[in-house]
């Protein structure tokens, strides 16, 4: 066996361990660079543009740090959305991701390199998802002690695509670098705890606090700590460690979440942050209470402790209710109830749920994301409970939380993503560690090692267990290894079809199979940029506001940062009404243009018809006696913009936008919408108040200037009918008295 | 030598455009029919006054008011036609778009024949209404000129408009009579803001068409005082559109012409001098207001910087300053606008609704401009403001202005700092008593625990 093959030099001994520390980071890098990789499809496919919507808000908020500076960032009042409110942007975002790329972005100029901010912006998901698969490694190393689990995981989250989906470039929003601060806090808290040193805990408390500089999702870390000690002492494993992580974790930590102005001092008044505070208390009482079982009697003290705990947990629970009442503490946020009662935000905050990712998951979308991991996550959360240490606990924790979250919102799969890749490399380390050794086990070395040790029975002393057949090995290597392979498949299949499309850049097929890009909305933004005076006011639903701020550089009246309901109500309410209702609310707001997506043309499901109904409900909201939904379906309960539209539905401002001049496309009476699958009527609806400025290639946007009051003080109806060379009736017909002037 | 040049330049420009503020290129259109010389006055009186008068025929092909999409008139006098209509180049379609691109007319009516569908029609749309049958003339038994019309009593004898209202400024006053035959009379609706009456019959007048029988009392759609004889509308972009109801008041017969009231004196007609005031406020001799500078800044002690002027962005509760400089226009100059003694120029300070409406002063005044300012405090809500002044009076040109500003909130460093507050004090003092405590524990702490070893190591 010992004979010495020029292998054996870099395998064994001393130089062996050198040789796999440098193959581990070999393999990092490697894995670090697939991850940025993999996320690089839509770049490549279509260019280095900013996706979706959030991202542009983000971008342009980063340009704004990097032209300003941070002070001015700081004290941001963005006058360009919200019109006429405004937005106090720099106290109501997470900054930490435009500080991030705005640091990173200095750096790069400060090292001469000249780059463009933009490339920063679009690059910054995928370098963090290089670093979010080393934070894998480091958090799975610290649960096994199998060299492999690392990895594993590593290489499972570098590309899961559950996490690529909010991760590619291009997509720069908070998510980015959020995921990556969410592993490494974890990994910085299970570190603290194993060693129950405050310098972990302080740093887990600054990445804590950078976590809360950059994404609301915070909070599931501000929960999921606290629960984690709190089922650690409930389990009866209070130690010292325990103690000094969590006080300096959650001291330090709370300071420091509370320095970002949008934060603030939610962190002590807000239900969601109480648990921290809480588990605080608790851990202060359980540590006296240790404190003192070194002076008292056995008996007098479990006395004590329970009489102890009753009355904290009285106290406790009612000091919460009453300051709940007394509004000292904000009660739970719309979206927190949303996470029990998923039907709650449909009835009472329909703005919560008119956001698709806001909806509960669907199931296939568990194996659509995740792949083999699903069902090796439930083996790897199984193996956890065989070898229960603390962090052991946490992994448990964290996995059925976040099972649950996932099930709930389809964006929380992104919180899962991370346990699950843990999980999953937990369960197939272990595989692989049993199949992968080429040599036997040796029953009777084992049994000559053990045999002093004889006190108790043998069988029970020492199992011998192992696998001895070369074929069962063959067969379960091969099928990982099939499975492995067949997960990268699907990883690299869905990044490149589901999630690599920017949104704002949409692709279809030509029926030869050539691609034909649908380039729509920077068609209708830049005109509006080019077209259009500087301040002249958008409105449009709020799904567009950030691009519209983004990309065409005009102010308009809502935006995805949903913060007033009102507001967006009343866009809803103009949409929904008639031009007689609409008119005097666009004037009122300074509207000079109004934006429309329609997808009738090219059967885009995503236009605003198809939101209409939330607009309405949104609208019905704050107008309970202006706007209502029932008004929209017809007498048997359906959703139809045919002829059989209802009244509300044809003269409603959205309805006529939408289809205005849409009939001229066709022969006379074949005018057809492709997303609704119906025909259209045969008349175009009359606009009087606002005439066509612009509609793109295929229609998907169109956009409509908002006419001046009429300039002889007639009525748009009349001045319409005039310019159409209709003869006006006289106005004496009408029937009462006339009143004529005299003064 | 450039600026000199341009300021030359300007007198030029001043020196052609000595009368109207807007231009003195008017066209004047008349049947071919008629006789030209009938008016001679009035053409030499308009030309006069700077106005280069030129005469086209409606039925002539050459008429346009619009060459290259821009008007080739400043200003329109329209005598009534003989035939049915104005022609194929003066529809309604087309006076309108004359006057929304600021030309301004005049129309003449008569009584003598009905007027024509196009042209009530026209009217129509500009809310002021003909007789039903567009054939009216207006009959006064007790104001009639007992010369010229002792039979018919069609030539009304009305004295000259004063102010309309205590708040608005009279442009028609003055001495002596009007003479107005065969009044074609409009009536106005109460509803519409752009019109305004210039001369109303008197109350004792009513219409009926001389050719038909008397119509029934039900069937009377207006009289007295709701007649007019002359009447307004003034666009909203300022374009002023005036109907005269006898276009006979302009010949040179009645600029001359003596009458007698019943039981009254013989006096001469002031038409002529009427008829000067009636085209210098439609032709925008007079009645035209101008913005001069609009200048807002910080309140400040003493001069405000360039640089300071005007600022796009203001704070919650800064102290503000709102200056606006405005001139009127009478005759051939610029002179300082004064607000009518009941009326008061307002400026407010909007967002979504005004959060504050002021009067505005009148501050300092030079050769040709008043300025009017105010001084207020931005109100504590951020937001898209703007200033709005909306001075909208009969006879006067609307001004109609608005500007942006941003009013932001505080920034992080223009709070009060902490020990500046004396209720902040007892959290300070908690806070650097534990600071202190926890110091002196510390002291404590490290200071005390040696002894103990020293009795173990003597032992």
């Amino acid at each position: 066996m010992a004979q010495s093959s020029p292998l054996d030099v870099l395998l064994k001994g001393s130089s062996g361990q050198s040789t796999r520390g440098l193959l581990r980071i070999i393999i990092l890098v490697t894995i670090a660079a697939a991850a940025v990789a993999s996320r690089l499809f839509s770049v490549i496919r279509f260019e280095s543009i900013i996706h979706e919507f959030d991202p542009w808000f983000n971008f342009r908020a980063t340009k704004y740090l990097v032209q300003n500076g941070f002070y001015s960032f700081w004290d941001w009042f963005d006058d360009r959305t919200w019109h006429p409110l405004g937005r106090v942007t720099g106290g109501t975002l997470y900054p930490g991701l435009m500080v991030t790329s705005g640091v990173i972005y200095h750096i790069l100029r400060f090292l001469t390199i000249p780059v463009d901010i933009r490339n920063v912006c679009v690059l910054l998901a995928p370098g963090f998802s290089g670093l979010t698969a080393l934070a894998m490694y480091l958090l799975t190393c610290e649960m096994s002690t199998s060299p492999s689990a690392g990895l594993l995981a590593a290489a499972f989250m570098g590309i899961a695509p559950g996490y690529i989906s909010r991760s590619v470039a291009g997509s720069y929003d908070n998510e980015a670098i959020a995921i990556f601060l969410l592993v490494f806090t974890f990994f910085l808290w299970i570190k603290a705890v194993k060693n129950g040193s405050i310098m972990w805990g302080a740093l887990t408390a600054l990445f804590y606090g950078y976590m809360v500089s950059a994404w609301g999702g915070y909070v599931f870390i501000t929960n999921l700590i606290p629960l984690h000690v709190f089922v650690l002492l409930c389990m009866g494993r209070y130690s010292s460690r325990v103690y000094i992580s969590y006080t300096t974790w959650y001291a330090l930590g709370t300071l420091g979440s509370m320095q970002i102005p949008f934060v603030g001092f939610l962190p002590i008044r807000n239900s969601d942050h109480m648990s921290a505070l809480g588990v605080f208390g608790l851990i202060q009482l359980v540590a006296f209470a240790d404190f003192v079982r070194g002076f008292l009697p056995g008996k007098q003290f479990q006395k004590l402790l329970t009489s102890m705990i009753l009355l904290t947990v009285g106290l406790g629970f009612g000091g919460l209710i009453l300051l709940s009442i007394s509004g000292v503490i904000a009660p739970w946020s719309g979206r927190f109830y949303s996470l029990w009662d998923t039907g709650y935000a449909k009835i009472h905050i329909p703005i919560i749920a008119s956001v698709s990712e806001h909806q509960p998951t669907a199931w296939p979308a568990f194996f659509f994301d995740l792949n083999f991991l699903i069902w090796l996550f439930p083996a790897g959360v199984f193996m956890c409970f065989q070898n229960l240490k603390d962090e052991h606990v946490f992994v448990i924790i964290y996995a059925v939380l976040s099972s649950y979250f996932a099930g709930v919102m389809v964006r929380l799969m992104l919180t899962l993503t991370p346990i699950v890749c843990v999980a999953a490399a937990l369960a197939l380390s272990g595989i692989l560690d049993n199949f992968l050794v080429m040599t036997k086990p040796n029953p009777e070395s084992r049994a000559k090692a053990t045999v002093e040790d004889s006190k108790s029975l043998r069988p029970t002393r020492d199992p011998v267990v192992g696998i001895y057949s070369y074929f069962s090995k063959t067969v379960v290597t091969c099928s990982i290894s099939l499975y492995l392979l067949l997960f990268v498949a699907h990883c690299t299949w869905v990044t490149s079809n589901a999630y690599s499309s920017p949104s704002v850049v949409l692709a279809s097929r030509m029926p030869d199979g050539s691609q034909f890009i649908i380039d729509d909305y920077r068609e209708a933004y830049y005109w509006l940029r080019q077209n259009t005076p500087d301040n002249a006011k958008i409105m449009s639903w709020w799904d567009y506001g950030y691009q519209i701020g983004g990309m065409a550089d005009r102010p308009t009246l809502v935006d995805n940062n949903t913060w007033n309901n009102t507001h967006i109500a009343t866009v809803g309410k103009a949409m929904s009404s008639r031009e007689e209702v609409s008119y005097p609310i666009l004037r009122q707001h300074d509207v000079d243009y109004v934006l429309v997506v329609f997808g009738g043309l090219l059967g885009y499901s995503g236009d605003d018809l198809n939101k209409f109904l939330w607009m309405v409900r949104i609208a019905e909201g704050i107008w309970p006696d202006e706007v209502k939904e029932r008004d929209f379906f017809t007498a048997r309960g359906e959703y139809r913009v045919d002829e059989e539209a209802t009244p509300a539905m044809r003269n409603s401002l959205m309805y006529k936008m939408s289809y205005f001049n849409y009939q001229s496309l066709f022969p006379t009476g074949q005018a057809v919408d492709r997303v609704r699958g119906t025909s259209v009527p045969a008349d175009s609806p009359q606009l009087n108040t606002l005439e066509e400025a612009f509609t793109s290639e295929n229609w998907i946007i169109r956009i409509y200037k908002v006419k001046d009051l009429d300039n002889f003080g007639r009525d748009h109806n009349n001045a319409v009918a005039f310019d159409k060379g209709l003869k006006r009736k006289r106005a004496s017909k009408k029937k009462g008295p006339r009143v004529l002037r005299t003064e | 030598m450039r600026w000199c040049l341009a300021l030359f330049l300007c007198c030029f420009l001043a020196a052609v455009n000595a009368l109207s503020s807007s231009g003195s290129r008017l066209l004047v259109v008349l049947d071919e029919s008629t006789d030209k010389s009938l008016y001679s006055t009035l053409w030499s009186d308009l030309e006069g006054r700077g106005y280069d008068v030129s005469f086209k025929s409606p039925k002539s092909d050459k008429l346009s008011l619009f060459q290259h999409g821009e008007r080739a008139y400043d200003h329109l006098l329209i005598l009534p036609p003989k035939s049915k209509g104005l022609g194929p180049n003066l529809t309604p379609k087309n006076i309108l778009d004359f006057l929304s691109k600021d030309g301004n007319i005049v129309l003449a009516l008569s009584g003598k024949a009905s007027t024509s569908s196009a042209i009530s029609s026209l009217l129509l749309e500009i809310d002021i209404h003909l007789s039903n049958d567009r054939s009216a003339v207006v009959v006064d038994h007790f104001n009639y000129d007992t010369v010229s019309a002792a039979e018919k009593h069609d030539v009304l004898l009305l004295q000259r408009p004063g102010q309309l209202r205590s708040d608005v400024k009279a442009f028609f006053d003055g001495e002596g009579i009007l003479a107005l035959p065969r009044v074609a009379p409009q009536t106005l609706s109460s509803d519409s803001a752009l019109v305004v009456p210039i001369l109303q019959a008197p109350a004792t007048a009513y219409a009926y068409n001389p050719k038909e029988e008397m119509p029934a009392a039900e069937d009377i759609e207006a009289t007295g005082s709701q007649l007019n004889v002359v009447s307004a509308m003034q666009a909203r972009n300022s374009a002023r559109f005036t109907v005269l109801g006898s276009v006979e008041a302009l010949e040179d017969k009645w600029f001359s012409a003596s009458v007698k009231a019943p039981g009254g004196k013989t006096t001469p007609t002031v038409n002529r001098e009427f008829a000067k005031q009636l085209t210098a406020w439609t032709f925008k001799e007079t009645g035209v207001l101008k913005v001069g500078k609009i200048e807002h800044h910080l309140a400040t002690d003493g001069e405000v910087a360039a640089e300071d002027l005007n600022p796009k962005i203001y704070r919650i509760k800064n102290e503000t300053v709102f200056s606006i400089e405005i001139s009127e226009y009478a005759y051939d100059k610029w002179v300082p606008f004064e607000v009518p003694g009941e009326d008061e120029l307002q400026l407010e300070f909007t967002m979504l609704s005004p959060f504050h409406r002021l009067a505005l002063e009148p501050t300092s005044r030079t050769e040709t401009s008043t300025v009017y300012s105010t001084q207020f405090v931005t109100p504590d809500q951020h937001g898209i403001f703007s200033f709005r002044i909306n001075y909208k009076r009969p006879f006067l040109t609307n001004i109609e202005e608005k500007h942006e500003v941003t009013v932001r909130h505080f920034a992080h460093d223009e709070y009060p700092r902490s020990w500046a507050i004396s209720g902040g004090w007892v959290w300070i003092a908690g806070l650097w008593s534990v600071i202190g405590g926890f110091l002196a524990f510390v002291i404590v702490w490290l200071y005390s625990a040696p002894a103990a070893d020293k009795v173990k190591k003597t032992q």
